[in-house]
């Protein structure tokens, strides 16, 4: 049986040690191009070396190394890179992608406003804003999009919603507040873009 | 490989080492001198592996221009058939790589087609056709590992030293492709019976 097989795999062998003929004007083809080829550059020829596709011969125990190490140096990456401390009211969006939305409160007899939300830890006393004559308070405060939700603080302890945005569902802290929605494309709900 | 220069550099061809020096010399012409000594045997290689001979022909023809552009490079030009010949390997299998994306095809080769005119196909052909088609059909590293063991009889240590891997790792492929050509070819005999 073996010896058949054997003489099967030789005849295989023998037919395709048969010449392959090669199409009419190959020389002239390949010489052509040769002679209009030119010696590329040092760089060049980095390059090349670098985007020629490779096959890699590897065994299971080498992937396995392979596999350790990247995961080792991964890690080591991991723990000497700092690990960045939330802060309140900083944004960790790129700040392109941030978006001025202004605030404003129409509380004449008010002597300060603030603005407290998620997006600054709730900290009544980091975003004050500003009085116009006529009674109205305003602050643009730069928004990563997402959904926040917000209050107006009154004279130091009165939170007050915002009466020109939806309400929050549930009321954080227990305080009335407000809901707007920052949207990617510069569309908002709550708040007014600028 | 009977009748021509050992790949292994056991008996190297004298004169590429003159060429090759022509050539880096200036004598761009000489270059065809290499060309015509290599481009049939390698050939066989390249359509055996690649199942279609405009791929191989183009794949043969990149490999002789890569060549001639890095022939500065060439450590040892008494050898030069070994390096042209590990080049074209390698540009065998990107070429595979890509085709993999394709329709596979079977070889298909037009000028003996061309030669058979309308003459039905004989036995001989039919055969050599179920080689080709059961060939194609062999993963590429087997079908590589197959071809230079078997059709270009290489010795192992010149077949790790073309193609990277050890040669464990080759005889392994060569016998997984022999068992499979087996599996695929006695079906075709048995029927043929």
């Amino acid at each position: 049986m073996r010896r058949d097989n054997d003489d099967l795999i030789e005849r295989v062998a023998a037919e395709l040690r048969r010449p392959a003929a090669l199409s009419f004007g190959f020389e002239a083809r390949v010489m052509a191009e040769v002679r209009s080829a030119r010696q590329p550059s040092a760089w060049a020829r980095a390059w090349e070396w670098v985007r020629e596709p490779r096959m890699v011969a590897l065994s299971p125990l080498g992937g396995l190394a392979m596999a350790a190490a990247i995961a080792g140096v991964v890690t080591l990456g991991a723990l000497a890179w700092p690990t960045p401390v939330a802060t309140p009211g900083a944004s960790t969006a790129p700040a392109e992608s941030a978006q001025a939305v202004q605030f404003v409160l129409h509380a004449p007899q008010a002597r300060a406003v603030f603005l407290a939300g998620d997006f600054n830890g709730w900290d009544a006393r980091q975003s004050p804003l500003a009085r116009a004559p006529s009674g109205l308070w305003f602050v643009e405060v730069l928004l990563p999009p997402g959904r926040y939700t917000y209050a107006f603080v009154v004279d130091g302890s009165r939170f007050v919603p915002d009466p020109a945005a939806p309400r929050a569902f549930g009321d954080d802290f227990g305080a009335p507040s407000s809901v707007v929605i920052v949207g990617r494309g510069g569309n908002q709900a709550g708040g007014r873009s600028l | 490989m009977p009748g021509s220069e050992s790949l292994s550099g056991v008996t190297p061809a004298p004169d590429d080492a003159a060429i090759v020096r022509r050539v880096l010399g200036g004598d761009v012409d000489a270059y065809a001198g290499l060309v015509a000594r290599y481009r049939d045997r390698f050939a066989r290689f390249a359509v055996h592996m690649l199942g279609d001979r405009e791929d191989a022909e183009e794949a043969l023809q990149d490999a002789f221009v890569r060549a001639y552009r890095s022939l500065a490079a060439c450590r040892d030009p008494s050898r030069f058939g070994s390096w042209l010949f590990r080049i074209l390997v390698n540009r065998c299998r990107t070429r595979e790589a890509l085709r993999r994306r394709r329709t596979r095809t079977f070889v298909r080769d037009e000028l003996a087609l061309e030669r058979a005119g309308a003459t039905p196909v004989d036995e001989g052909g039919a055969w050599r056709e179920e080689i080709e088609r059961a060939l194609a059909r062999l993963d590429p590293l087997y079908r590589e590992a197959f071809l230079l063991k078997h059709v270009e009889e290489l010795e192992y240590e010149e077949m790790a030293r073309l193609t990277g891997a050890r040669v464990s790792a080759l005889k392994m492929r060569v016998k997984r492709a022999c068992d499979r050509l087996r599996d695929l070819l006695q079906e075709v005999e048995s029927a043929a019976r």
